[in-house]
């Protein structure tokens, strides 16, 4: 097997980028909405069969096992060439969690599947009354000999039509402290009582769903980790997820879509554009090295700590700051539904609309910074 | 009553009859979003026969002969209610007819849309477009709810002229816009035409004001529908408005939406009072600025206070998001305004 840690980061940096751009399907480049798996299933089987779909992962459960300096490489190559975002939650989230709390059979059992797209994942954590305050969830699961029994309701669940698996956050303890009745559990999509109703977005895709779940059996054994202790596992998958979140790649898109605009309305070479676009320029690389500072700790196997949340906020408001540039030199075009001249690459108010839930999903920046108030500047509640 | 309070008893009424037509729900919107051609030609005839299309037309002439102020208010109110029925494009159009076109425009018996940009970004309407001869040839652009005219104003650099929408030689093609309205492109190639007396520059400076005045309108309501979300959505085990980081916030916007009605008044009053080319157009391209950023900022904020709920279709927040994004830029941009704003302010130390 290769080390590609070993490689000089040039020589990594070509192999991918040719692999990257002989395989990567023409017509998914720079799509303006997030994918669905009938879509992306092609790129993720090519990504598996080539051992490349989770660079994260150590090569001992079919990762790449890059380092830090190299999963930004791999990640900048494939941002470059305009690869879309695949249905990744068994990638980025359960897989990491997994090799960290799972059983050596649920590795087993689970983590094959992520790797040769038979499970496509979904994440049930946020409720209707459970979106900023995660822990107040009330989707309960009742222990009945060998199984669970679930009754509730999960909302946003991104591309839940696309899953055949979620993983789930459930009340299992009603008379504990509310972070201390929560565990966590692995249930196929197509068990009995499961009902997927997808959520019309601002922008008239249905990239998010609610889930129903009536009396639905969930054997003990994909209980992962403690029983009532899934919060702690939750947040430290948050922050994996924030990690992805804050990752420069979205904001890194935008940008080039930015310029591309702004030459075609005939403002790149104004004095006032040029310093905005500038300043949204450094913070971006200001961004990257912070992100990779983030992404290091994960491969030396350290815990993050929850000033991770820093980098989801500067990354998602970044991406907001450059689309609001985009719609400021758009003029009349900032209004229009499709793209200026049928060119993708040229949609101002798209990439604005697509930038709004940024803030919001992931724990809304408003928690974000709660977090790193209380937890990083321990400022008294 | 003094004058002065005449005028704002006048104003208070037409709000009123605004109020009146307008649904409490979004449902009338929603329904005519992506359709064509956008409005509901019913409605319109109702805001015809209460003289709005009329608004600045002079009582000589059959119209309301209301000022800048009044259409501002109409303008407003119609921004609250997410109003697509093409109002500004018709009293901008009306100021220009004269004789029968003008009879049939604010009777309802036509829709009468002003046809004037060549371009994006601009809120002049010099241009290429020839007029004369009773012959129109060029191409406008932007020209909103352009699917239900049966006629347009169109501008040219020897003279505005009326363009039947039906005549040889007249092609329009049609894209969607964000808030479920539309753009036309018309292609005129030596189309029939009959020459106009009057003035679309002084038209469009009010259209741009009304425009400002429709996004007054549009954060107005939707702040309100924000601040009753705050005011009832739980979370942590108390209203979200609670929480003072969001309430500073919430204070923040409020501030904004005060700035810009101020500064929508105050140009509307200029307007009305001033014959200074120059004061004019500060006073507008101030007003349209503060409208055309605070929208966007007020729009924006609505939905992330909201949370994920404010994301989805079926909220009506992301409406007023999606009007905005169209209307900030339509009769210039921020940047736009300022831009004139610095050519034509006079200096501050004055």
């Amino acid at each position: 097997m290769t080390d590609y840690n070993a490689m000089d980061d040039d020589a990594f940096r070509l192999m991918v980028r040719s692999w990257v751009v002989a395989h990567y399907p023409e017509d998914l480049r720079n799509p303006p909405k997030r994918l669905h798996w009938r879509d992306n299933k092609v790129w993720y089987h090519k990504l598996a069969e080539k051992g490349w779909l989770c660079p994260g992962w150590p090569a001992a459960h079919g990762g790449m096992g890059l380092d830090a300096g190299k999963q930004i490489v791999f990640m900048e190559e494939c941002e470059r060439h305009g690869v879309a975002r695949t249905n990744d939650h068994g990638i980025i989230m359960v897989g990491p969690l997994l090799i960290q709390y799972g059983t050596e059979a649920q590795r087993a059992e689970f983590l094959p599947k992520i790797l040769s797209g038979d499970h496509v994942w979904c994440q049930g954590y946020s409720e209707p009354n459970a979106g900023s305050d995660l822990a107040s969830l009330r989707t309960a699961a009742v222990s009945d000999g060998d199984d669970w029994v679930v009754n509730g309701q999960k909302i946003w669940t991104t591309l839940a039509n696309d899953a055949n698996w979620i993983f789930l956050l459930v009340r299992t303890d009603p008379a504990a402290k509310k972070q201390e009745g929560i565990s966590f559990l692995l249930v196929p999509m197509d068990s009995p009582g499961i009902t997927v109703r997808p959520i019309v977005n601002i922008d008239l895709h249905d990239e998010f769903c609610e889930v129903f779940f009536d009396a639905v059996r969930v054997p003990k054994r994909w209980t992962v980790g403690a029983v009532n202790q899934g919060w702690t596992m939750a947040k430290n998958l948050l922050g994996f997820e924030r990690i992805y979140l804050g990752s420069p790649k979205l904001s890194g898109y935008a940008l080039s879509r930015l310029k591309l605009l702004a030459e075609r309305m005939g403002v790149w070479d104004d004095a006032a554009f040029r310093d905005r676009y500038t300043g949204l320029s450094m913070e971006m690389a200001d961004l990257k090295a912070l992100h990779a500072t983030f992404v290091d700790i994960v491969r030396r196997g350290l815990p993050l700590g929850p000033d991770v949340s820093m980098l989801k906020v500067i990354q998602t408001e970044l991406f907001q700051k450059i689309t609001d540039a985009m719609m400021d030199i758009a003029g009349e075009n900032a209004g229009l539904l499709e793209p200026i001249e049928g060119n993708r690459n040229l949609h101002p108010a798209g990439q604005f609309i697509q930038a709004r839930p940024s803030t919001i999903y992931g724990g809304s920046n408003e928690i974000q910074r709660n977090i790193l108030a209380r937890n990083v500047l321990a400022l008294p509640a | 009553m003094s004058a002065a309070e005449d005028r704002s008893e006048n104003i208070r009424l037409l709000r009123d009859s605004a109020a009146a037509i307008i649904p409490a729900d979004y449902r009338r919107i929603r329904a005519l979003r992506f359709t064509d051609p956008g409005f509901d030609r019913a409605v319109w005839q109702e805001m015809c026969d209460m003289g709005w299309a009329a608004v600045r037309v002079p009582e000589a002439q059959g119209g309301s002969g209301l000022g800048v102020a009044e259409y501002c208010a109409l303008a407003e109110a119609l921004g609250r209610g997410l109003v697509p029925e093409p109002f500004i494009g018709a009293v901008t159009a009306a100021s220009v007819l004269s004789g029968a076109a003008l009879a049939e425009a604010i009777s309802g018996a036509s829709v009468i849309l002003p046809a004037w940009q060549e371009r994006a970004n601009t809120i002049d309407c010099a241009g290429d477009t020839t007029v004369s001869g009773g012959r129109a040839n060029g191409r406008k652009m932007f020209i909103a709810q352009a699917g239900g005219a049966d006629a347009f104003v169109v501008s040219g650099r020897d003279g505005v002229a009326l363009v039947a929408r039906d005549a040889a030689g007249v092609s329009l093609s049609i894209e969607r816009t964000q808030d479920g309205g539309s753009f036309g492109t018309l292609t005129l190639d030596n189309a029939a035409c009959t020459p106009l007396a009057g003035d679309m520059a002084a038209a469009l400076e009010e259209a741009s004001l009304a425009t400002g005045a429709y996004l007054l309108g549009v954060m107005d309501r939707v702040f309100s529908m924000t601040l009753d979300y705050m005011r009832t959505r739980q979370q942590f085990g108390r209203a979200i408005g609670s929480f003072q980081a969001l309430q500073h916030r919430a204070a923040d916007l409020k501030i904004q939406v005060a700035l810009t009605r101020a500064s929508v008044e105050a140009a509307a009053v200029t307007l009305d009072t001033s014959q200074h080319p120059a004061v004019r157009q500060a006073a507008v391209s101030r007003a349209k600025a503060r409208a055309a950023e605070a929208a966007m900022l007020v729009t924006r904020q609505c939905i992330q206070l909201h949370g994920g709920i404010g994301y989805t279709d079926e909220a009506d927040a992301g409406l007023f998001l999606r009007k905005a994004m169209v209307l900030s830029s339509l009769h210039g941009g921020a940047a736009l305004h300022r831009a004139r704003y610095a050519a034509v302010a006079p200096d501050d130390d004055e």
